[in-house]
């Protein structure tokens, strides 16, 4: 049963123990980061957290750490808490076959409730604005999906673009945007601006929990994000149309922003503390002119805390990056059998596969480079054998450890493309990268002494169920 | 924009300066809706925000980190990404 707000769902939290409701009165800052944060240092079970009395604050409802631990992102796909991470990715790619599934459109959209329009616009009126990490230049809006249009095909669904973009609050009605070279926002702005246009979006807040999915999740440029989030959910996403804008909306937001990227201008943006553990900004950045602001009555402002990894971002962008690597991959190599993009959104990957013949790993490992999410990340590829779980990080070190001879299997090429943010690029922009081939050489590549193998006798998968009954029953 | 001069806690001796830039013209964006609690202010050369109830590590110019303050010249020489794409005829 899919959900069609974000208040469904943390319904479900509640229920399933995934929630906690902070009763005490905290402090915007540091309080409401540094609870978050901290759920991410409590272990892989961490629940959402839910503050409705923030000093100062008359009406407040702030929820954090939403996607924040493999239970709520197994429960946000629909899937018992309890399930794996690897079954869940499993689960995802399954899914993601019945793409696309067209969207529902549906009438009377909860944000049509309140409306701020004209010298009434005030974000600051809709939402409890706070800062995240000591060093941010700013409040953030750092969980909305932001949507635009292809200025060159408007009518283009396909190329309607959903991402997930950092947003810095820099006035009552402005917002610095941060455009990644890569994404697609960043194709729709040059083209609006080559026209000396402004560039309309819509910017959604507190959304059901399998659009922020989509939203963070690399896809083609003419792929919609919305029909993917219908595949994933197992039922069309329910849309409305932003009234200022025009633009396809989730019905179920909690707030819909809706503006212009302005034409030609940058101000000065962040720094944020960000997805890489590092903070990035100081730099000119595009501005949203925000025009119109629609809410629901009690908005639940939604926020993710990100830092140093892991927090709600790693588990919000993990299975959403290995999916699509491993699709794109297997298309090509039907030998891939796993991928792990989860550390720092891809930057680093682990990939298992069978072999077709010698060095056929080193090439899935460049290819894995040359995918489109691969241009901007995959700096480092760890190839593993079909036996391998890329997921089980001791039997990837096992692999690395036993099957790897540095000067043969080890592939540096420099001077590769990779987005600004990563902390080691060097200009920004520009990296070396790695391939380390953990896999065993096969025939004509005859290196090494892997001929006699152990592997687990034939009766330990029958003994590893007894074994769990026997625990299970004491 | 009404005047900071109002703000809590956000003086260094007597005029409000930005913490992050040392800027002096600082305006308040925000108060809180219980009356008094804090203010919500900005420098208008940096665009740094800050609520006065902060910690003095985000709040007081001489508790902001030196790693993240702004000068001047770091402020002129902010490079613009992406960078505004020239016109295209037609």
């Amino acid at each position: 049963m899919p959900y069609d707000d974000l208040r469904s769902f943390l319904n479900t939290l509640e229920k399933e123990g995934q929630l906690l409701r902070i009763t005490d009165e905290v402090l915007p800052e540091p309080d409401l980061a540094a609870a978050a944060n901290a759920a991410g240092r409590i272990g892989d079970g961490a629940p959402a957290l839910w503050f409705d009395r923030i000093q100062g604050f008359t009406d407040a409802r702030v929820v954090m750490n939403v996607h924040g631990s493999w239970r709520n992102h197994a429960l946000a796909l629909g899937l018992p808490k309890e399930t794996s991470t690897r079954e869940q990715v499993e689960e995802f790619a399954r899914r993601w076959d019945a793409f696309p599934v067209a969207p529902e459109r549906r009438a009377d959209a909860p944000w049509q409730e309140n409306t701020l329009t004209g010298d009434d616009v005030d974000l600051f009126r809709v939402l409890p604005l706070f800062r995240l990490n000591d060093g941010d230049g700013g409040f953030y809006l750092d969980k909305a999906a932001v949507v635009s249009r292809d200025p060159e095909a408007p009518d283009d669904f396909g190329r309607q673009n959903v991402g997930t973009y950092r947003l810095e609050v820099v006035g009552r009605d402005r917002l610095g945007l941060q455009p990644v070279p890569m994404h697609d926002i960043a194709q729709h702005l040059r083209k609006a601006e080559e026209r000396g246009e402004d560039l309309p979006v819509a910017i959604t807040l507190g959304n059901d929990p399998v659009v922020p999915i989509v939203a963070g999740m690399p896809m083609g440029y003419d792929q919609s994000e919305y029909e993917m989030a219908g595949a994933l959910r197992g039922a069309p996403l329910p849309l409305a149309v932003a009234p200022h804008t025009g633009l396809d909306v989730p019905w179920g937001a909690e707030v819909v922003i809706e503006g212009v990227i302005e034409a030609g201008v940058r101000q000065l943006e962040g720094p944020f503390g960000e997805f890489t553990g590092h903070y990035s900004g100081g730099r000119r950045m595009p501005v949203v002119r925000i025009e119109r602001i629609s809410y629901r009555t009690d908005p639940v402002f939604e926020s993710l805390y990100l830092g140093m990894p892991w927090t709600e971002c790693d588990y919000l962008v993990g299975p959403n990056t290995c999916v699509p690597l491993l699709k794109q991959l297997r298309a090509e190599f039907p030998e891939v059998r796993a991928v792990n993009a989860m550390y720092t959104h891809g930057l680093l990957v682990i990939i298992s596969t069978a072999k077709r013949y010698g060095g056929f790993a080193k090439a899935v490992g460049m290819r894995a480079m040359t995918t489109p999410h691969g241009l901007g990340y995959v700096t480092q590829v760890i190839l593993v054998d079909e036996d391998v779980d890329p997921f089980d990080l001791p039997q990837v070190m096992w692999a690395q450890s036993s099957k790897v001879n540095p000067r043969e299997d080890v592939v540096v090429v420099p001077n590769l493309s990779v987005l600004g943010l990563a902390p080691a690029a060097e200009p920004a922009g520009v990296t070396s990268k790695m391939i380390i081939d953990a896999t065993t050489p096969v025939a004509p590549d005859r290196r090494g002494n892997f001929g006699m193998p152990t592997r687990d006798l034939p009766e330990t998968a029958e003994w590893t169920q007894r074994l769990r009954s026997l625990l299970a029953e004491r | 924009m009404e005047s900071a001069s109002s703000g809590r806690e956000a003086t260094t001796g007597g005029a409000t300066v930005c913490p992050r830039c040392a800027g002096e013209d600082v305006t308040a964006v925000a108060s809180s809706p219980v009356p008094g609690v804090w203010q919500v202010l900005q420098c208008g050369r940096c665009l740094y925000m800050w609520r006065t109830t902060e910690p003095a590590r985000r709040t007081r110019r001489d508790a902001y980190p030196r790693q993240f303050r702004l000068t001047a010249a770091d402020i002129a020489d902010a490079a613009e990404v992406p960078p505004v794409p020239p016109r295209v005829a037609g």
